[in-house]
């Protein structure tokens, strides 16, 4: 697609997309809303994964920035802005304490770690009721700032995307792609992994603490479970995975795909808990066995088979998932 | 021509008319019919459906629709769900959630329409202090203090209660942590001695430390403050250690079919609070209303042929409310602010006692039933301790 | 105020049901090498076997293991063939996230089927205890911990003297160099995979009369199991063992000895977790581990 082509859709669809929270709709709006928190959330995960790193504890800085941001609102009545800047610190900061402790271990048990520091924050705050309220939770104590929630969101995955756009460019991403590919391999030709860890970890943990936040004060109240879900963490891993990971359209195309999906099964299943779940587990599965490349990836193998000639390797997904075709732009 | 077109703009008039009385009066229910507190969206949901059978499909010469949602026993599907009730539905009356924290994930979005809230349920206080004075808001089961100011009322007419020594076990959820500073409360202020408080992690498997440590301070009556799957390990892992406590409290599930099947013989002995035992009292039919509020041995029989079991109290609350409401919309029409006038100051005869609303002194503004029993189970069946007008036997050791 | 008598017993009767829950998760990670995130939801269905069993039967728990272990040995291997085979070569993300996916669909299937309200089994002995003075051992936990005492017993056995037991730890050993002697690799996978299921079966029919039981009961002791297997380190079944005593112990002694301590318990897997892959990732009998 010719490039002015493509860069005139952009400006387009992102003026659109800014001004979506203007429009007054609450149906639109509460849909538009969690598509945004969504998309942050699985392009944080999404950067985390493209350096080697799997979270399966994404919801640990979700809950952090529940947190932050509703003592900000409640105990010092700041205004959402500053709340939410709580968040994005507080976030930062435990993903840079976690890397630290967990700086010599790598794949399976660097996830397994992730897991262990939601839950273990989940349970620390159930544990401390008088700090964080408990099991009984915090109220919002001021009237929900609507307007200011949608926008904030609006903003906020739009700077997301065109950060991780921009990144792409950058030899930070191919640092990332080196240490996913073989750390060891990444460090003797020069890459040292421990700031590229910080650096990934801090930022994927303040945007998702960032979302976190946001969708407390939208909620106006939260306990440890709700703010340590780990429906947060499913979600995660589904958007980027569905919609292709490592990519940078990828998170955002997945990010739609599964909160109309989420909605859709509620209104037509009379809404079981159990199915929407469910359908989440056969995507997950499906597309790790099939799919791996997700929708970009389905994309990628139909555009470039049209051209005529090329002389492009089919790359099957499951022999040779390390090398993707797709690590540019849209 | 002029008597014509008067005519046919008549007819158009009167069609729009028609078009706008076709539309239905929605009600929506937002009940917990997945996930944790299943059990209690269940019978809620039981209730409903058999109050709109009984009634009938339409109030006021419109249709009736019943909007069932479910929240999932999740907040955020709560926000979703009553958001879209509320901004896209535009419904004027919701019944539920139920649980305590539901009910509390449910205030935001309740907020941004208000429309009539019953809320059959939600014992915690907090709700009573973020809702409790608004008016649309109707509360029609107890709070938390209601439970032990009854607890100890009917421990002091059974017992000789000087000295008694109590262990409070609470389960570390929204339940168990706003129950358990009032009845703290209420039985130090009974003149009982609190010689142990324990919280244990909801779904805790293993409550044998904590049960051990209990026994040590050799308590005359253990209350065990927790719901669903925690009542029932307890009442198992307690009954196993023989730990020969004399009397045990279970405010939360003792009065729920769920808790006596899984508990089995473990259930011998616990005391459960209720505000409504079937079989036990029978209030009279509603003299302007009584197909739809029947006395109570009438709508125990009415909902036995229907669904081949015994009622217990969610399915008849939720009846009854949903009749306080169409008795009220019938009466002053599809007007939210109407309505919740009516209801606020309805002085119905229901198969469960006085409907009346009155605020509790505490924060609420309407709220009702809040007149609990307290029984005992021996064999099998609900044996009932107090008040001393419904009691129907003494109180006894548990057998272990 | 002595507990120490009651929590000894406590925790020993935990840690011999903590190993049979291990046991098949430490198999499958050494033999195949392999991240098993569904390992939780296979308790899960086991529990969830023996309830209905005895619920619509009246069949004890104990005598519906044998069979409840046939079908779920059975399904591993099937399942293991069709979904898990295939990305064996994968990296290891793919693994973590297909497991954690049909975990996923395993949890929410129960909870379709049979909702989410908590069940137990209660046969007779449920509720049957053993006093020796001051100490209480319930006998449902004494048959749990028995059974699972025998069932770890036959599997040293087979993995020590059994044609493929030997077979497996070769492959644990040194997968090539099993190969070229002539073992079948690709299918003493499966058929691990299917004895680590049947081993996680019974430990959950096990589970069925001692705990409760709800579709999310397997997270719980999935987390659990990989922090005892790490613990003892990745590869181990020995390791496994001593793990699964000493998360046991450690966790009886903070329900027991720390104020609330029954509120810090859940936290005390997690805690183990971290000190061991901080301070000795491989665990107490691991090799290191490859990352």
């Amino acid at each position: 697609m010719p490039k002015v082509v493509v860069r005139v859709f952009l400006l387009i669809a992102s003026v659109a997309f800014l001004a979506l929270p203007f429009i007054n709709s609450p149906v639109l709006n509460d849909l538009t809303f969690r598509i945004c928190l969504l998309i942050m959330v699985a392009i944080s995960w999404n950067l985390m994964a493209n350096a080697g790193l799997i979270s399966l504890g994404h919801s640990a800085f979700w809950g952090v920035g529940c947190y932050a941001t509703m003592f900000a609102a409640n105990l010092f009545a700041l205004p959402l802005i500053i709340g939410l800047l709580f968040a994005l610190v507080a976030g930062a900061l435990i993903g840079l304490i976690f890397t630290l402790l967990t700086a010599r271990l790598r794949g399976f048990f660097f996830a397994i770690c992730t897991l262990g520091l939601s839950e273990g924050l989940r349970v620390t705050s159930l544990m401390l009721p008088d700090l964080t309220g408990g099991a009984v939770g915090m109220f919002l104590n001021q009237p929900i700032p609507r307007l200011e929630v949608f926008v904030l969101a609006a903003v906020g995955a739009f700077l997301c995307i065109v950060f991780s756009a921009f990144l792409t460019q950058t030899r930070f991403h191919f640092a990332c792609r080196g240490m996913r590919n073989h750390e060891g391999a990444a460090q003797m030709l020069g890459v040292d992994p421990r700031p590229y860890r910080l650096a990934v970890v801090g930022l994927s943990a303040a945007m998702t603490s960032y979302a976190g936040g946001l969708s407390a004060i939208y909620g106006a109240y939260i306990d440890p479970s709700i703010a340590f879900d780990l429906r947060v963490t499913v979600q995660s891993q589904i958007a980027p995975i569905i919609g292709g990971m490592y990519t940078v359209a990828g998170p955002i195309i997945g990010a739609f795909v599964i909160v109309v999906l989420a909605d859709q099964t509620r209104v037509l299943f009379g809404s079981s808990e159990g199915i929407s779940q469910l359908i989440f587990g056969i995507i997950l599965v499906l597309a790790i066995l099939f799919m791996p490349k997700g929708v970009v990836g389905l994309w990628e193998r139909w555009t470039s088979r049209r051209v005529a000639g090329s002389n492009t390797p089919i790359q099957h997904p499951l022999v040779h998932p390390k090398v993707t075709t797709a690590e540019r732009t849209p | 021509m002029t008597i014509a077109l008067r005519v046919a703009a008549a007819f158009v008039l009167s069609l729009c008319s028609l078009a706008q009385a076709q539309e239905p009066i929605k009600i929506g229910v937002v009940l917990e019919l997945s996930g944790r507190f299943s059990a209690f969206g269940h019978t809620c949901e039981t209730g409903v459906k058999f109050a709109s059978e009984v009634w009938g499909d339409t109030v006021a010469g419109r249709k009736i629709e019943f909007l069932y949602n479910d929240d999932q026993s999740d907040a955020a599907a709560t926000v979703a769900t009553l958001t879209h009730l509320i901004s896209q539905d535009k419904i004027n009356y919701l019944m539920g959630p139920l649980s305590s924290p539901i009910a509390a994930a449910a205030i935001g979005p309740w907020r941004q329409g208000k429309p009539i809230w019953f809320v059959p349920g939600g014992s915690t206080t907090t709700i009573e202090k973020e809702v409790g004075p608004e008016p649309m808001f109707f509360h029609t089961l107890p709070y938390a203090y209601h439970y032990y100011k009854t607890i100890t009322e009917a421990l002091k007419y059974q017992l000789d209660t000087t000295k008694k020594k109590v262990a409070i076990l609470y389960v570390d959820d929204n339940y168990g942590r706003t129950h358990q500073p009032l009845a703290h409360q209420y039985f130090t202020q009974a003149g009982f001695e609190i010689v142990a408080e324990e919280v244990v992690r909801a779904n805790s498997p293993d409550l044998n430390p904590v049960l051990t440590k209990i026994a040590q301070t050799k308590p005359d009556i253990l209350l065990g403050i927790g719901q669903t799957t925690d009542s029932v390990t307890l009442a198992k892992q307690l009954y196993t250690r023989n730990l020969n406590i004399p009397y045990l409290i279970g405010p939360g599930s003792t009065q729920l079919r769920e808790w006596q099947d899984s508990a089995g013989e473990a259930q011998e002995g616990w005391i459960g609070i209720a505000y409504y035992v079937p079989g036990v009292v029978n209030w009279p039919a509603n003299k302007d209303y009584p197909r739809v509020l029947p006395s109570t041995a009438e709508w125990e029989k009415m909902f036995e042929a229907r669904f081949k079991y015994e009622p217990n109290y969610h399915n008849l609350v939720c009846y009854i409310n949903i009749m306080q409401l169409l008795i009220a919309i019938e009466k002053v029409g599809d007007d939210k602010e109407k309505v919740a006038a009516e209801i606020a100051k309805m002085d119905l005869m229901t198969p469960m006692g006085s409907g009346k609303f009155a605020p509790t002194g505490q924060g609420t503004l309407n709220q009702s039933f809040k007149d609990m029993m307290v029984f005992q189970r021996h064999n099998g069946k609900n044996v009932l301790l107090f008040p001393a007008e419904v009691a129907t036997g003494k109180i006894a050791v548990a057998p272990r | 105020m002595n507990f120490i008598g009651q929590a000894l017993i406590d925790a020993i009767l935990l840690g011999g049901i903590y190993t049979l829950m291990v046991m098949g998760l430490a198999l499958s990670f050494g033999v195949i090498r392999i991240i098993n995130f569904m390992h939780g939801e296979a308790i899960m269905l086991g529990a969830y076997g023996a309830y209905w069993a005895f619920a619509l039967y009246g069949v004890d728990p104990l005598l519906v293991l044998p069979l409840l272990m046939m079908l779920g040995a059975a399904a591993g291997y099937v399942l293991f063939k069709t979904t898990i085979a295939p990305v064996l070569n994968a990296p290891h993300e793919n693994q973590i996230l297909l497991t954690f996916g049909l975990g996923l669909i395993l949890t929410n299937v129960a909870l379709i089927l049979w909702t989410g309200n908590e069940r137990s089994s209660n046969p007779p002995y449920t509720f049957a205890s053993l006093n020796f003075g001051d100490i209480v051992v319930p006998v449902s936990r004494l048959l749990g911990f028995s059974t699972a005492a025998v069932l770890i017993g036959a599997m040293f056995i087979w993995l020590k003297y059994g044609e493929l037991g030997r077979a497996s730890r070769a492959i644990a050993q040194d997968r090539d160099a099993a190969t070229l002697m002539g073992i079948n690799v690709p299918h003493m996978y499966a058929f691990s995979f299917g004895v680590s299921t049947a081993l996680a079966v019974a430990s959950g029919a096990i589970c069925s009369f001692i705990f409760a039981v709800t579709p999310f009961m397997g997270f719980d002791m999935l987390v659990k199991g990989f922090a005892i297997v790490i613990l003892g380190g990745v590869g181990s079944v020995i390791g496994a063992v001593a793990g699964s005593f000493l998360l046991a112990f450690a966790e009886t002694a903070v329900a027991y000895y720390v104020p609330n301590g029954n509120g810090w318990s859940e936290a005390v897997a997690f805690g183990v977790l971290f000190l061991t892959l901080l301070i000795r990732p491989y665990g107490i009998a691991g090799r290191p581990a490859a990352g």
